[in-house]
């Protein structure tokens, strides 16, 4: 009797842990998307810029539930890194980049600056190896951008895609390969923005009302 | 201990496949002194939707060339486009050598250009592919032990590009092509024994010693 209190403790832990072995073997894929984002090379654009970063935004995450045993489930958590990316990108861009305490709007109290960039991430889609027999992982998104002013009058409104692909490879985790595509897809939607915001419309106007259009940015 | 020493280069001899490798080259203006004190940097084109020229390839013909000629100074890739972020990105990268011009008018690139010594620039363009893969093999596990039995076999075929441009010229000054194939095994009783054909590191060492020949006063 005595024998037998002593091993079950030690017993149902094992049972436990098999158990958690088990069931973290057939849970989801889980990447939190972590990367090196580099300060972009140009000439700042001379404005004070606040940035503001909803809640979509900053804990923006994707997940596909599996069509078939073949096809993964993912969770793949990107706002830490979207966050990131923009902040570092943007820093660059610009001669001040200030973050705002909160959303743009006319009751909302918030440090004064030439105009407020609200980034969302619209829509994302991904491809694995088992979705198209090409041995890459893709990933592509879709995001919208408001320019407005402190009180939250809006200034312009544009949308943008980015893409990150990457190939698989021997002793890399499909983990790593999807995260991987998506500091890509980071690093391209970095690239876009930096060449292309002053030659959106509306921003283009904007900034020669001001008189803040710099160089010609070569694409 | 001799007679175990040659045994087992044997073995390794006899345990890599054969490998057929061609490689074709035109240059111009080959710099008969060497590039002095300047930089080279090799980068890798990541434009095309279905494959992506690896970076593990970058860095082989970087080292065959650095460790060839140690006068030679070989930029790495990941450190020169993260320096000069966001210009040479897929989405942003020069694709013609007249595009430099436009690069260089912006000031910090022109800088940073200038602190690198970059002299020359090379794009290889290309990938190793596996093909014809046939046969099988089955491994099981029991209480006596654990073991396969089978047979497989597989194609390599590498195919790459290299462009070189001259970055004070602003022009093409050479092409190297290099294809490589070769055929794998693996027999398989008990002990898989994989037989490998170094198929892509052939075609490294191919194109790293034409670009050798290419820009070293020694060789």
């Amino acid at each position: 009797m005595s024998r037998s209190m002593i091993i079950a403790p030690e017993f149902r832990l094992l049972l436990l842990a098999s158990l958690a072995l088990l069931l973290s073997a057939c849970g989801p894929a889980r990447v939190v998307v972590e990367g090196k984002f580099p300060e972009p090379l140009m000439e700042p654009v001379p404005l004070k810029m606040g940035v503001w970063y909803g809640e979509d935004f900053a804990g923006h995450e994707f997940h596909d539930e599996a069509k078939s045993r073949s096809e993964s489930k993912w969770i793949v958590k990107t706002g830490q890194a979207q966050v990131q990316m923009w902040d570092t990108l943007l820093a660059g861009m610009f001669t001040e980049l200030v973050q705002m305490k909160g959303e743009p709007g006319a009751d909302q109290m918030n440090p004064v600056v030439n105009a407020v960039l609200i980034p969302h991430v619209d829509e994302l889609q991904y491809t694995i190896p088992t979705h198209t027999n090409i041995n890459i992982y893709e990933i592509w998104m879709r995001y919208r951008f408001e320019l407005v002013t402190t009180g939250g009058e809006p200034i312009a409104q544009w949308t943008m895609s980015a893409y990150g692909k990457t190939p698989t490879a021997f002793l890399r985790s499909k983990e790593d390969a999807v995260n991987m595509a998506a500091v890509m897809a980071l690093r391209d939607a970095g690239a876009n923005f930096a060449t292309h915001f002053t030659r959106v419309p509306e921003v283009q106007a904007w900034l020669e009302e001001r008189g803040a259009l710099t160089t010609e940015v070569p694409l | 201990m001799k007679i175990r020493t040659l045994f087992v280069l044997a073995s390794c001899l006899i345990a890599t496949g054969c490998v057929t490798s061609t490689v074709d080259e035109m240059v111009f203006n080959e710099p008969l002194e060497g590039i002095g004190d300047s930089s080279v940097v090799i980068l890798g084109r990541r434009h095309a939707s279905d494959y992506e020229t690896e970076p593990d390839f970058i860095e082989c013909v970087g080292d065959h060339i650095a460790s060839r000629d140690k006068a030679i100074t070989v930029i790495g890739e990941l450190e020169f486009i993260n320096a000069l972020y966001p210009w040479f990105e897929p989405r942003t990268a020069p694709l013609h050598p007249r595009d430099i011009e436009r690069l260089l008018a912006q000031q910090p690139v022109a800088e940073k250009m200038s602190e690198l010594k970059t002299e020359y620039m090379i794009w290889i363009d290309g990938v190793t592919e596996r093909t014809d893969s046939v046969g099988s093999m089955t491994c099981g596990i029991g209480p006596g032990g654990a073991g396969c039995f089978g047979f497989g076999t597989w194609n390599n075929n590498s195919k790459y590009e290299a462009v070189i441009w001259d970055f004070t010229d602003q022009a093409e000054v050479g092409r190297v092509n290099t294809e490589a194939s070769g055929q794998s095994y693996m027999p398989a009783v008990i002990v898989p024994i994989p037989i490998i054909a170094p198929v892509q590191g052939t075609a490294c060492d191919g194109i790293g010693d034409q670009l050798l020949e290419f820009l070293s006063s020694e060789y």
